[in-house]
């Protein structure tokens, strides 16, 4: 029984699988349907997910460049004691600002942005699920980068760190709107991550391929989706902490959730933020992982070994990171014996991760392997990942975290772990899919250079950090005393974040002569195994021409010309086809909405009233309120042509009795060969 | 151009289901899943001050005049109201049911039913919050029970907003197998908003009373 | 661990560096025979690693215990106050006027357990003299202690290990270990009341102290300068360094101190003060006779 037969006796309903001719979708009646209007009010309505993931990942990108032109200040400061580049007070604005923006502008949304493009391409669909809130999420975030980068500019930057403990960030030892704008752009930042994973799990639940059973599923797509689960239940945690802390500021509200002296706790804002918090690395770090296993099963041309142990540990390394957050706090007064498990469950989240690097190695070590650039970063991410993996097991013992707690180890390892298992991957997959995004190779020869700078650099950066740790040198300070002997392993730290900058230059440089006059890629220059290689690069706005099925784990190697395509939706509607989760038999269609302004609306609202909120409580009701009346507006369209907006942006849909007719008139004309 | 082409002709498939099968749905509940972790974790809150900051529970209110010693929030009308709130789920099952015959009289009924159940829970969810006996900033239980109460009131608006959205569709526009589908999933949202208080309510006024 | 890291390192080298002269076409069924003995190998390395993680957990719990293990039960007792940006220092004693109150400075004696009790008094600080024992916080609401045992004479430095404002970088502290008897006659020395002045210059610039600003914020004990907000003052002149363990306790650092110390330590609480010349030479001469 040949796999077109199989999925059709799988279906529930009864499915026609034959060879007659049939109706062709000309590729320009899928563009009109599916394209957004052209020029600026196109950018402005567009609920493509290939227009916002690529917004998500080139405004994250330009976060990151932002924050890291921060920390080369700091490390101009750090290179001489007692230096006089930057005051304390500009300091602590900008260390708070380098952390905050990488950890929320820049680390999360970035995987996002690829999670959203390449999820709907890997798995087969058109669109995401719920276009218009996936509009809406980039405009939120948009907002709240910019809240953030505007206080800085103002001298309103936050400067309690982006950990923001209290009572230092509380009202009474930061007085002004510096932690508002702090505690207000957390909300703005989280909305879209919360959103991004609403989208996530549903699309990837609902709209598979049909014959993409669980076991099919990429496991790009397996990390988008547990890092969803993982979004949906940590970023409440920050939600609802900075949240308490901005009404605990506010003149008016004056709670006192954090007050010791009202029975507030200070240590409960720890155990709210580091719920958060230590979820937040793996929800980074995981979608890495999704970009390492897509790099190492195209480079060593074999598919995956031990798949369902890679989907198992990205699983147990989801719970597991919950039950880690004490870590952050084992030199606070908390009991001892709690603080015990802590320790436990922080070595044993180490199993899961070294169970899918040992997987990595066997795919590449029974496969074939072409050095090619990102497999190059794959390689730099095992080196530096697995140090900062053994960093975070000292880090784990609590007898020895007491001692480098709060030092410069803890910088070194967080930095090992996050710019080894995130960044690096990032940057190999950036290499990897520019083809796809823009139909061009990257220049190979500036890419080497790059990364090698990059490699040389970042250790030159973050490897002696670990010796200062030792050496006692704590964090966050401004300055430190001559005689501490700290200076010499400073410069050297500096001169290496020079060299990343310099690396990180090279790849701007490379970008921007590329996309312009780099090779011709075509579909699948590298013989990618997934779905999004078996469209044109770049895809066209409907994704395919044809929606596909597929019967195995690597679609772009075994379909055939025999393996079927879809056929029957819609093509004078955004329609697409929905199946059932756990086999992905096909199970009903689904209408996805046009294009609209209001998401873009809505986030104005959200983000102008989350401004106005760091000033008056008023403003909650308030905003509660318009925004009630900006989704009154959002939903209330029909399927009838011409509501208001939406109606001007597209061609109003074909009435039913036009459809039917289109389709008998097809159906009546004779073959064309 | 037309080719030969072994394909899977999903043109006889429905195009609206109105169970979990569909994607609105799915965002609906993954939506309530979020909330309902932001309510969980302000609960861990309550928990946690009880046991680490307080010694008397709930704590005596210094600030009135006279000083109130026993400042567990009052029973009678937040029960009334709790009431009303789960009496006010009725009229929503019916009329979820009643979607799935498309039967657009008595979804309007029900809908319209719900709806100004819903107005009356939220102008008694004001008094309510005069039985608490504290202002929001006295101390750090009264910020977190009058933020429990507030957030659950913010629900209470939005889903009242939506059921009465949906009411008004459903007489202007009638009832295809879209909304019929869009008002089942609102029908979820209200179960939720029903349900979670009922937890919230043993916490707050359960919790004054037997920690 | 470098060992095994070491090992991963290599084996991701031998895997990447294998010749392959094959055709660039996927591998579509691989060896199932040599899948399953991969899957015991690596299933196999997974137990090792679990193994060593679970030694690493029991050597950190035993070295834990013996840590926390300082048994003695009557051990000194100093109650460390952090502020923004100094440590107020008590040395508790059950008769209360003998209490010894200064500020980062601590004496310990050689051989003692020595339990240290933590408050914070503003925001969180953490006390850590990495030579001794790791960091503790002091988190405002939950006073806590830990206790150690010093085993070696000698001056050592310890620092705020929190981030707590403007001058985390600059809180700094000195902890001298001495011999039981030179510890007891600096602790002696500690409760007693300030020396009175005996010099016209010394009065005068007690006279400069007590009539200006200074009172509001520090203490002398034996005169009426009783402020709490910053350090006590009463044996300045013991100390080694001043500013929170971070410039030394000279005459030329310490006049710069009172005139500007907002210039050294932007954000401190201690405003600049304007002295007259004479004013300004006969503070200097009292505050360097409090010995």
């Amino acid at each position: 029984m040949d796999d077109s037969e199989k999925i059709s006796r799988l279906s529930a309903t009864p499915t026609r699988v034959s060879e007659q001719w049939f109706e062709e979708p000309h590729a320009e009646q899928l563009d009109h349907v599916w394209s957004p209007p052209r020029g600026f009010l196109g950018w402005l309505v567009t609920t493509n997910h290939k227009d916002i993931g690529r917004r998500y990942i080139v405004t994250a990108f330009i976060f990151f460049l932002l924050a890291g032109i921060l920390a080369l200040m700091m490390r101009i400061q750090l290179a001489r004691p007692e230096n006089h580049f930057l005051n304390p007070d500009v300091y602590n604005q900008i260390f708070t600002t380098h952390g905050t923006a990488m950890m929320f502008l820049f680390a999360v949304p970035i995987m996002e942005g690829f999670g959203l493009y390449f999820v709907p391409l890997m798995i087969g669909t058109r669109n995401v699920a719920f276009p218009r809130m996936n509009a809406f999420g980039y405009f939120v975030y948009l907002f709240g980068g910019l809240m953030l980068f505007g206080g800085l500019l103002t001298n309103t930057g936050p400067d309690a760190g982006w950990f923001a403990y209290v009572p230092l960030s509380g009202p009474q030892f930061s007085p002004g709107h510096r932690v508002d704008i702090w505690a207000d752009m957390i909300t703005l930042t989280e909305i879209p991550a919360l959103v991004g994973a609403v989208e996530i799990i549903t699309t990837v639940f609902k709209q598979r391929a049909p014959g993409m059973s669980l076991n099919r599923i990429p496991l790009f797509v397996w990390a988008q989706v547990i890092t969803s689960f993982m979004v949906l239940f940590a970023m409440p945690s920050i939600m609802l902490a900075s949240g308490a802390l901005a009404m605990d500021r506010l003149k008016n509200v004056n709670t006192h959730f954090f007050n010791v002296a009202e029975g507030g706790d200070a240590l409960l804002w720890q155990h709210l933020f580091w719920f958060f918090g230590h979820p937040e690395v793996y929800i980074i770090f995981i979608p890495g992982t999704g970009f390492v296993s897509t790099i190492v099963e195209t480079f060593s041309r074999r598919k995956m070994f031990g798949y369902p142990a890679m989907v198992l540990s990205l699983i147990a390394t989801a719970f597991i990171g919950f039950g880690l957050w004490v870590h952050h706090m084992f030199a606070t007064p908390l009991p001892k014996l709690g603080q015990a498990f802590f320790t436990g469950a922080s070595m044993l989240i180490a199993i899961p991760s070294g169970i899918q690097i040992f997987c990595w190695i066997a795919t590449l070590a029974t496969g074939k392997p072409k050095l090619k650039i990102p497999l190059l970063w794959v390689l730099g991410f095992i080196v530096v990942f697995v140090l900062g993996g053994m960093t975070g097991i000292v880090l784990a013992s609590m007898s020895i975290d007491i001692q480098v707690h709060d030092t410069f180890f803890v910088v070194a390892h967080f930095h090992y772990v996050l710019i080894g298992g995130a960044v690096f991957p990032l940057f190999g997959a950036l290499h990897y899919w520019f083809p796809k995004w823009t139909g061009r190779m990257l220049n190979r020869a500036l890419a080497q250079w790059q990364f090698w700078l990059f490699f040389i650099g970042f250790n030159l950066t973050f490897f002696p950090m670990h010796i200062l740790g030792f050496h006692g040198m704590t964090r966050r300070i401004y300055t430190y005393l001559p005689e501490t002997g700290w200076g010499n392993l400073n410069l050297l730290a500096t001169i290496g974040a020079a060299t990343m900058g310099i690396s990180v230059l090279l790849f701007l440089i490379n970008v921007a002569v590329s996309r312009k006059s780099g090779a011709l890629a075509g579909e699948n220059p590298w013989g990618g195994s997934t779905l999004e290689w078996m469209t044109a690069s770049p895809p066209p706005s409907y994704n395919f021409l044809h929606l596909p099925t597929v019967a195995g784990r690597c679609p772009a190697w075994e379909n055939t010309p025999e393996t079927p395509v879809v056929s029957g939706l819609s093509t004078t509607e955004r329609e697409v086809l929905t199946t059932t989760i756990l086999d992905a038999v096909p199970e009903h269609r689904y209408e996805i909405s046009p294009d609209s302004i209001w998401p873009l609306v809505l986030a104005l609202v959200v983000g102008l009233d989350l401004l106005w909120m760091i000033f008056t409580p008023w403003a909650y009701p308030i905003g509660v309120f318009v925004g009630l009346v900006v989704l009154a507006f959002w939903f209330w369209r029909g399927n009838e042509p011409g509501w208001v907006v939406e109606g001007i942006m597209s061609t109003p849909p074909k009435s039913k009795t036009e459809q039917l007719a289109l389709k008998t008139e097809d159906a009546k004309a004779p073959s064309h060969h | 151009m037309l080719k030969h082409r072994a394909i899977i002709d999903v043109s006889g498939l429905p195009a609206t289901v109105l169970d979990h099968r569909s994607p609105i749905w799915w965002g609906n509940t993954l939506l309530l899943a979020i909330e309902t972790t932001m309510f969980a974790l302000l609960v861990a809150c309550y928990f946690y001050v009880r046991v680490v900051d307080f010694t008397v529970w709930p704590p005596p209110n210094g600030n009135a005049i006279p000083p109130v010693y026993n400042t567990a929030p009052d029973l009678p009308l937040p029960l009334l109201n709790l009431g009303i709130l789960l009496v006010s789920l009725v009229p929503m099952i019916w009329a979820d049911r009643a979607c799935l015959k498309r039967d657009a009289r008595a979804v309007k009924f029900g809908l319209t039913l719900c709806v100004l159940l819903g107005i009356a829970v939220i102008a008694i969810r004001f008094l309510e919050f005069k039985s608490l006996h504290f202002k929001w900033s006295d101390n750090a239980y009264a910020s977190i029970i009058w933020t429990l109460v507030g957030l659950h009131l913010t629900h209470l608006v939005i889903a009242t907003s939506e059921n009465l959205i949906m009411t008004i569709w459903v007489f202007v526009k009638g009832l295809d197998d879209k909304h019929a589908r869009d008002v089942r999933v609102t029908a979820v949202y209200w179960y939720w908003v029903g349900v979670i208080w009922v937890l919230l309510f043993i916490t707050i006024w359960g919790g004054a009373r037997w920690l | 661990m470098s060992a095994i890291y070491a090992l991963v390192l290599l084996f991701a080298v031998i895997a990447i560096s294998r010749r392959n002269r094959g055709s660039d076409e996927p591998i579509l069924s691989p060896d199932p025979k040599r899948e399953h003995r991969l899957n015991i190998a690596l299933g196999g390395f997974a137990l090792f690693t679990a193994a060593i993680l679970f030694y690493f957990m029991v050597s950190d719990f035993a070295a834990g215990r013996d840590m926390r293990a300082i048994s003695d039960p009557n051990p000194l007792r100093v109650l460390i106050k952090g502020h923004q940006w100094w440590w107020e220092v008590q040395y508790e004693n059950a008769v209360s006027s003998n209490t010894v109150v200064t500020a980062n400075e601590i004496h310990l004696p050689e051989g003692k357990a020595v339990q240290f009790d933590l408050q914070a008094s503003d925001v969180i600080h953490s006390f850590w003299a990495p030579n001794f024992d790791g960091k503790k916080d002091l988190v405002p609401g939950h006073p806590t202690s830990f206790a150690f045992r010093p085993t070696k004479t000698g001056t050592f430095y310890g620092q705020c290990a929190e981030f707590c404002g403007l001058q985390h970088a600059h809180m700094r502290f000195t902890v001298v270990v001495e011999k039981s008897d030179e510890f007891q006659k600096w602790l002696t020395a500690q409760s007693q009341n300030a020396p009175v002045p005996a010099t016209e210059l010394q009065k005068h610039g007690q006279q400069v102290f007590l009539n200006g600003t200074c009172i509001m914020c520090h203490t002398i004990a034996g005169t009426p300068a009783r402020g709490t907000l910053g350090p006590d003052l009463t044996h300045l002149a013991s100390r080694q360094m001043i500013g929170a363990g971070t410039i030394p306790n000279t005459r030329g650092h310490l006049g710069g101190w009172i005139l500007d110390a907002p210039r050294i330590k932007p954000g401190v609480r201690m405003p600049q003060n304007v002295l007259s010349p004479a004013d300004f030479q006969a503070l200097l001469a009292y505050l360097e006779m409090l010995k």
